[in-house]
This record gives structure tokens, sequence and C-alpha cells, in this order.
């Protein structure tokens, strides 16, 4: 009974386009999940951290332009190298900026003294122990799949 | 009633607990960073008190070195008709961030110019200040160095020797480097206070001091005599700049202020022993920064008041001048790849605007010629950040005038050349 049914051409035609709509769907929130960039913290930073995002940008934090977190702590900015492919769309997809954008006042607050520049690392996994070691830091993993 | 007693008791000698292990604790890790046998305590880790103390401390430099090969006019040594190699810059810095709001930075630069610098170079210190942040709420801050800062004159003045810092090799003529020594930096103090808003972030330093002019190729600038045997001298002079950026740099907007003065260092004998100068400037600045595209424009106006200047045929008797300058430049940078950029930029500058074709100028009886009062430039470069630390860049200018040459590449003022040509190439790395 089934599988006349199948076989019954329109109801293979919508049996199809359903499918292949299940299909788009997963693909997409799997797409979005695998690739999906978060910002982390130090274990002890959580809740400074969702309180730091209802009061400012990120984008300012990556800027050095917020430098202390509510609680008064300096805050500690790592990021990956600006040529990284991870670094380029966080840049872009979480802080709405562009990769020379940070770069540009990085180089201003290094070359005059003014400020420090994030700390650079090379990789995801070296991210995630530097930020789980150091207290007061932020930083960003792509949360999907493993990497490099 | 007793057992809320009995339990605010608890809570109270629960809290007193705590708060003596916790003092004993901060006390024996404190006995331990001191103490000599620090190896006696299992729990002390050498690394973690030195870590933090570490990641305070930042270390960071450049160099740059250029090849320029040119036509008519010399630019960096001797580069007409030839290759010179004569332009290298090296810096280093160290910062220490020591109380959340206490910093230190210094900066040690090595200079090479062509022949204002001769070919073994220079090495100044470049910055050197401590960092005050007096005030700070959520939006922003307010604080103030001391020692010698660098100067916010403009959008590229503040980091004019890091090469990876401003899209071509030359910077803008309103950037030149006879008066480098005028705008580099200044021993005294900058007040700052940073404000951000949704709508942007605001952000002012106001510089007051000394700048250090004894420098022959400013003081040739301003006199044109290559006998000058004295040094300019500095007042005190106040610089300031107001800086607005939306989107965190997408947009910004910045005008800067400067009133510099300036006395004269020589023998009782010296005709120039009285030269006192006063320049008042401006610049407005405006710059956008897409993902692909970047425009800049900015636009300066200098009142400069040199005052005695000894009479060439009146021994003993003096003369004022007042000439006021304009500087002005359109910028258009476009990357092609991330890491690739082509920039193009229509570029003047002119000695006077009361005479803007030196008409007036070339009157004088030396027969110096009127091309001396102004130069129009138009540059074509390419950019290649091949690393994010190495940098690669050519490019070409086509000039017309010469105010801006050094007088110690091109010490013939007369046979200076008015239509030239630049080819530069420049490697650079950062850190």
């Amino acid at each position: 009974m089934d599988s006349s049914l199948f076989h019954t051409p329109s109801i293979h035609k919508k049996q199809r386009i359903f499918c292949s709509f299940v299909c788009a769907c997963l693909f997409t929130l799997s797409s979005h999940s695998a690739y999906a960039l978060e910002v982390i913290t130090h274990p002890d930073n959580i809740a400074q951290l969702e309180q730091l995002e209802q009061q400012h940008n990120l984008a300012s934090v990556f800027a050095m332009r917020t430098l202390y977190w509510p609680n008064g702590e300096r805050i500690r900015v790592i990021v990956l190298p600006d040529n990284n492919v991870i670094h380029q769309r966080f840049v872009k997809e979480n802080l709405h900026l562009f990769p020379h954008q940070l770069r540009r006042t990085w180089n201003r607050l290094t070359y005059t003294g003014t400020g420090q520049a994030p700390n650079t690392v090379d990789s995801i996994a070296e991210m995630q122990e530097l930020v789980n070691q150091t207290k007061n830091s932020i930083g960003y993993i792509d949360n999907g799949e493993p990497h490099e | 009633m007793v057992s809320l007693m009995n339990k605010f008791t608890l809570t109270g000698l629960t809290f007193l607990c705590c708060l003596l292990l916790s003092i004993t604790h901060v006390a024996a890790a404190e006995n331990a960073s001191t103490a000599s046998n620090t190896l006696e305590n299992d729990d002390f880790k050498w690394s973690d008190y030195k870590k933090p103390w570490m990641d305070d401390v930042q270390i960071h430099g450049f160099l740059s070195q250029g090849l320029f090969s040119t036509t008519g006019n010399n630019v960096y040594g001797k580069s007409k008709d030839s290759v010179s190699a004569g332009s290298t810059e090296i810096g280093l810095n160290i910062s220490y961030q020591a109380l959340n709001n206490v910093s230190f930075a210094i900066q040690g630069l090595y200079r090479r110019a062509g022949e204002s610098t001769g070919s073994e170079g220079k090495v100044s210190l470049d910055f050197a200040f401590i960092d005050y942040t007096f005030f700070r709420h959520q939006a922003g801050r307010f604080g103030v160095r001391a020692g010698r800062v660098k100067n916010p004159w403009g959008l590229y003045n503040e980091t004019r020797d890091v090469a990876a810092t401003h899209p071509t090799i030359f910077l803008p003529l309103a950037y030149y480097e006879r008066s480098r020594a005028l705008y580099v930096s200044m021993d005294g103090g900058q007040f700052y206070s940073d404000y951000n808003t949704r709508a942007g972030n605001f952000s002012f330093k106001l510089n007051l001091g000394l700048t250090n002019p004894a420098d022959k190729e400013l003081l040739r600038a301003i006199t044109l005599d290559p006998t000058i045997q004295g040094n300019l001298t500095s007042d005190l002079s106040v610089l300031a700049n107001l800086n607005y950026e939306i989107d965190n740099g997408k947009y910004i907007f910045a005008f800067s202020y400067a009133n510099l003065n300036l006395g004269y260092d020589g023998q009782t004998l010296d005709p120039y022993k009285d030269l006192t100068a006063k320049i008042d400037s401006f610049m407005l600045s405006a710059q956008y920064n897409g993902e692909r595209l970047s425009l800049t424009a900015e636009y300066a106006l200098q009142w400069n008041q040199f005052n005695q200047l000894p009479n060439p045929f009146v021994p003993g008797a003096t003369f004022d001048s007042s000439p006021v300058s304009e500087h002005w430049y359109v910028q258009a940078g476009y990357r092609i790849l991330d890491n690739l950029q082509a920039t193009l930029r229509y570029d003047s500058s002119v000695q006077d605007i009361n005479d803007r074709k030196g008409v007036d100028f070339s009157q004088n009886p030396f027969s110096l010629p009127a091309h001396l009062m102004f130069t129009r430039d138009i540059v074509f470069g390419m950019r290649w950040d091949i690393t994010p630390a190495w940098m690669l860049r050519a490019e070409y200018h086509r000039v017309h005038g010469s105010s801006t040459v050094s007088a110690f590449d091109n010490p013939n003022l007369i046979q200076q050349a008015e239509d030239w040509n630049i080819y530069a190439l420049q490697l650079a790395y950062q850190f």
C-alpha cells in the first residue's frame, strides 16, 4: 500500500519537494551551527561578559576602546592573526567591522605608546588554552568543526 | 529568636573564618614570593607570579628600507638618474601597564633620511612618558601623559615613521619631511579624553610643551641660507586634536590645531640671533574606510610669522615675513585583494597663498626659481601585505614644483627641477 502510494507520481513529487526542503533546512541549520563563531572568556568572567555585552558593543572591546570589565578589571583581549580566516569572519560577522579597521586602531595604540594591542595567538587551540589560563581575558572560537 | 541568633552568629563566625583564611593565604603567598626558600612551599609556583607581570609588558617594533630613483631632483640621498637606498627606519618600543590606570611607554628610533641625517643616520627617543588615567566612567576616560609625547597632527603624523600605518611610501605633502622636526613630538604633557557614544567615538588630545626643532633641514627651509650656523629653539607650544569616528573607524573626521613658537640660538654676531617664528596652523581630516574602498582628504592652512630675518643687502637691518602656506590632498585606495591595495592621490602644497605660482618670489635678486614655492604631486602606488608582518610596496610620483624637497639632498636651489619623477620601492616589517 505504502509503496504503491509512494509510486504515485504526484505524491512522489510532493515527497521529493518536502525532503529537499527538510534537507535544505537541516543543511542551513547545521552549516550555521558548524561555523558559528562565539566569544569566549575566562570561566570566572562569564557573568561579567553578559553585563559587558549589555553595556557595550563588543566591537569597542576588540578595538581597545572599552578597556575595563564592569567590575573595573582590565580586559585582556586575545585574537588570531589578521590573515586568519576565522579572525576575518569574526571581525566581519560578529563585530561588523573589517580587519584593516582594527589593525589601524591597534597600530596607533602600539606605535604611539598610548595603549596596548591585543595578544595574538596562532590557532584556536592556543586561543582556548590562553583564555582559560588568563583571568579577565576575552577571545573567540569557531564552535563547530575541529580545527587545525 | 534563639535560632535566628545562632544563625547570625554562625554566619558571622563563618565569615570571620573565611576572612582569616584568606588573609593567611594572601600573607603566605606574599611570604612565598619574597622569601628565599620559596621552593619549600608546595603550593608556590613562580610562574603564577611572573605571568601576570609579563602579560602587562608588550614589546613592539618596526623597520623599513626604501629604494629610490628619480629624475630632476634628489630624494633621500643621490637618487637623481641613479638609485638611492637612503631611507631606513627602525623603531623599538616597550610598554608596561603597571596598574589598571597607570602605564609607561618608551620608543627608540633609528632613522636615515638622505643627507639631512647623513649616511650613518640618527638615533632619537621617539616617545617616553608615564600615562595616568585619573577618571573613568562607563563611556570614557580622562587622563594625562607626562614626558615626550607624539603630536596627533592630522591622520598620519603620530605614526609617521611606521611604514605600515600609511598607504604610500611618501606621506602626503602636508606632512613633508622638512617640517618633520616641528611636528613629530612634544616634551611636556598631553591631556586626553575619550568619550564613546552610540553615535560614535570622540577622542580629544591636547599637547603642551616644547618641540625639538634643532634640525638643520627646518632652519634651511625657513631661511634658505646654506651658511646659517645656529639652531632653532622652542618656546611653549600647543597642539590639539579632536577626532570623531563612526563605526570604529569606518568614517573618521578630525580637526587638528597647532600653535608652535620658535626662537634661535646663535653666536652674538650671528645675523639671525634675533630670529623668532610663530606658526599657527590647523588641519581638517576626513576618511572613509570601507571593505574595499578607502577615501581620504585633508586640508591644512598654516600662518607663519617669521620675525627679525636679516636683510641680506643692508647689514644690521632685519625684515619680517608672514607667508600663509596651504596643503591639501585627496586620496583613494582600493583593496583588490585583502592583502593587495592600490592607491591614487592628488596632492598640492603652496608656500604662500598670496603667491601661489611663486611669481613674486621669482623677482628675488638670487634668481631663485618660482617653483620653489609650490608642489603638485600625482601618486600611484601598490601595496602588498605579504604577511601581517611583512609589507612590500611600490609607487610612482609625477611631481610639478620643488617646494618640499630637501635642501640637503638638493643644495643648488637654482638648479632644482620643476617637473620630475619619483620611482620608489619599500620593504617593511612590523611586530
